[in-house]
């Protein structure tokens, strides 16, 4: 997967869920903005429920399966990601 | 617990035994609950009054509360047994009796709080009715978008507005189950189920909708239910508000399960009047029973209802063993359950000839039945909304779940076999992308106890399977959704047909020390194995005419000794 030019302000993790986005939603990721709710793009409780489950394989994590309908947006979701991630791994880094 | 026969649920047995005899011969023209009554109600639109009264006093509704709350709730291949029996001798009562409070209870097992719970079971145990209202006729399954809302009043308690649509029992519920938006936002944290009763309304609420009438299941009361403003008590919703769309998906993983497995009894029933038919129709100087082309229909319908039956047994026993991988399980069993279910009926009606059209006479029960099966393949989630839940956890088992080669308890194929209580709090809405079921059928293959036929189709279905993975990785996402093209639909239908056939390879392998001669042998897994390569388009080489023989003898053997046609081979009244 092509991996879009990261903004300024973008994480490493940010980027991805914006490419995954954009994958599913079928737009260029340019045109993900991350604060918008994923149903903005089109994308339902299903492609939530996918985008969980490339969430757990690409992080090792083990997620509640409605992880994006409760934090629906890239922004949201990567805090949480991340509050998690500082959780599990005692050093605090996030990837 | 194993009893003389090899069954290791012997109280269960008992129980529906008590339950054939209340129903009695249901060929008597004067039994009040036999095939006599039962068209006759069904010809004046009414429930059978003798089977409901026969119901209550079986204390039918007991099988839906758990056991902490009084009930007998406590295994759901138990209460399918139970339910089957019913839909054998009228599939009216086992949905307007049945099924209808079900769906509504589930709902409070999975997400009520105690007191929802504990209220839920006493009008259930008092032989009270519950409904669900998830329909809306504009929206079918798409119940994400329901517009029935439950909006906070300016005196905090809720405002119900809008309609539900073709609810059996609306009009005679005590309890209701009410799915209805509770925020405007867009997203899936958007509805909530609300528990109401029926006595906590203010007089003239709801308001009633004419009475829906229908095609089959005719005695069922189909009406609907329209809310005006109407106030209801913030704490009742269902769970925390917003969990709507989570809860449907959890507690329907139980009744996606059982509602067709409890259908099987209609197959059942037709078997029975297609057999009793052949024997005792002769055309041109021989029974029609004696008839190579009739016998192999009666084979191939009984090697369905045994496809059907394993399939929802390791289903139902997964449920308690598998919680987290039923959402991929039930929605499959769903749809190749139902399916299986009306093809065989049809299949069966061309053995009867103008005699299936005919509404009275002898055999008038069968057309009943066959248009009583049809709900199966709409109701409570339409089949092909059921493969529109498996398909996209298709693409993650094929990346990495179907590589994993984790095996599933073997207590998921040993029919009867103790289970773990219901985990209702354990169903989760995706597979987390595991699948142990299909796991199974690699070890299958291995096992030793496989003879050259059967081990051949063992290798047809692996060969499909792996087909399936490859097929599956290279699925692309507009696919994964309602604009999926129909060749992506049909993936999640062969992997609903595998997992069929991996049912039936592992209820075989499992069950040899049960003691029932004929589950032990291999003819019927060779069949099913068989007519499941088929339906995937793939070549089961020749069936050897003594695999036909010997099921359709089966078939008649079991009518002339009224035992059932299902797995469990039980006696009939």
């Amino acid at each position: 997967m092509n991996t879009p030019e990261p903004a300024p302000s973008d994480t490493e993790l940010r980027s991805w869920l914006r490419a995954r986005v954009a994958h599913y939603a079928q737009l260029d990721a340019a045109a993900i903005d991350t604060t918008a709710t994923l149903t903005t793009y089109g994308l339902d409780s299903v492609y939530a429920l996918i985008l969980c489950g490339d969430i757990e394989d690409h992080l090792g994590l083990a997620l509640e399966p409605t992880v994006a309908w409760d934090h629906p947006t890239i922004d949201a979701l990567a805090g949480h990601l991340e509050e998690t991630l500082a959780q599990t791994s005692p050093s605090g880094e996030s990837r | 617990m194993i009893d003389s026969t090899g069954s290791r649920d012997a109280p269960a047995a008992a129980a529906i035994a008590d339950l054939e005899r209340r129903f009695g011969d249901p060929w008597d023209p004067g039994n009040p609950t036999g095939h006599a009554a039962v068209l006759a109600a069904d010809e004046a639109g009414e429930m059978l009054a003798a089977g409901e009264r026969l119901l209550d006093d079986y204390g039918l509704n007991a099988e839906f509360v758990p056991p902490e709350l009084g009930g007998r709730l406590t295994r759901l291949d138990h209460l399918i047994e139970v339910l089957r029996v019913v839909f054998r001798h009228d599939p009216c009562l086992g949905l307007g009796y049945g099924a209808s409070s079900l769906i509504p209870a589930v709902n409070v097992w999975t997400a009520g709080d105690e007191r929802q719970r504990r209220r839920m079971a006493d009008v259930l145990l008092a032989g009270g009715r519950a409904v669900s209202g998830y329909h809306e006729l504009a929206h079918g399954n798409d119940f994400a978008r329901a517009e029935f809302s439950a909006l906070p009043g300016d005196d905090g308690r809720l405002r119900l507005n809008g309609r539900k649509e073709v609810i059996a029992n609306a009009r005679r519920a005590e309890a209701m189950v009410l799915f209805a938006r509770t925020s405007p936002a867009p997203g899936s944290r958007s509805h909530s189920q609300l528990f109401v009763e029926k006595a906590d309304l203010p007089p003239g609420a709801p308001i009633h909708l004419p009475r829906f009438h229908s095609a089959g299941m005719r005695g069922v009361q189909l009406g609907g239910l329209e809310f005006r403003d109407c106030p209801v008590p913030a704490d009742a919703v269902l769970g925390a508000p917003g969990l709507g769309v989570e809860t449907a998906l959890r507690s329907f993983q139980i009744t996606r399960t059982a509602l067709p497995a409890m259908t099987a009894g209609i197959l059942e029933t037709g078997l029975e009047v297609t057999a009793r038919f052949a024997e005792e129709r002769v055309l041109y100087g021989r029974s029609l029973a004696e008839m190579p082309y009739i016998r192999s229909i009666l084979a191939d319908a009984f090697t369905d209802l045994l496809i059907c039956d394993c399939l929802a047994t390791v289903t139902a026993r997964s449920v308690h063993l598998l919680p987290g991988e039923t959402s991929l399980y039930a929605s499959a069993a769903k749809y190749f359950v139902a399916t299986l279910l009306m093809d065989a009926m049809d299949a069966l009606s061309r053995v009867l000839g103008a005699q299936f059209y005919l509404r009275d006479g002898g055999y008038g029960i069968f057309q009943k039945h066959l248009r009583d099966l049809a709900p199966a393949g709409f109701g409570h989630t339409a089949r092909v909304a059921c493969l529109s839940t498996v398909l996209p956890q298709l693409p993650r088992l094929a990346r990495k779940g179907w590589l994993d080669d984790t095996q599933p308890p073997a207590e998921a194929f040993r029919l009867g076999a103790d289970l773990p209580p219901l985990p209702f709090e354990r169903l989760s809405v995706g597979s987390g992308g595991r699948d142990s079921l299909s796991a199974s059928l690699t070890a299958a293959l291995g096992s030793p106890e496989l003879d050259g036929e059967l081990r051949h189709l063992v290798s047809v279905i692996a060969a499909e399977q792996a087909d399936l993975r490859r097929e599956c990785a290279a699925l692309t996402p507009v696919d994964l959704s309602v604009a999926a093209r129909p060749e992506a639909l049909r993936l999640a239908a062969r992997y609903a047909a595998v997992l069929a056939a991996v049912a039936c390879v592992n209820v075989w392998l499992h069950n040899r020390d049960r003691h029932d001669a004929f589950l032990g042998e291999p003819h019927w897994a060779v069949a099913a194995l068989g007519r499941i390569a088929e339906r995937v388009g793939r070549d089961p080489g020749q069936r050897s005419p003594h695999i036909t023989e010997r099921l359709s003898a089966e078939v008649l053997v079991r009518h002339r000794d009224r035992r059932g046609f299902g797995l469990s081979n039980r006696p009939l009244q």
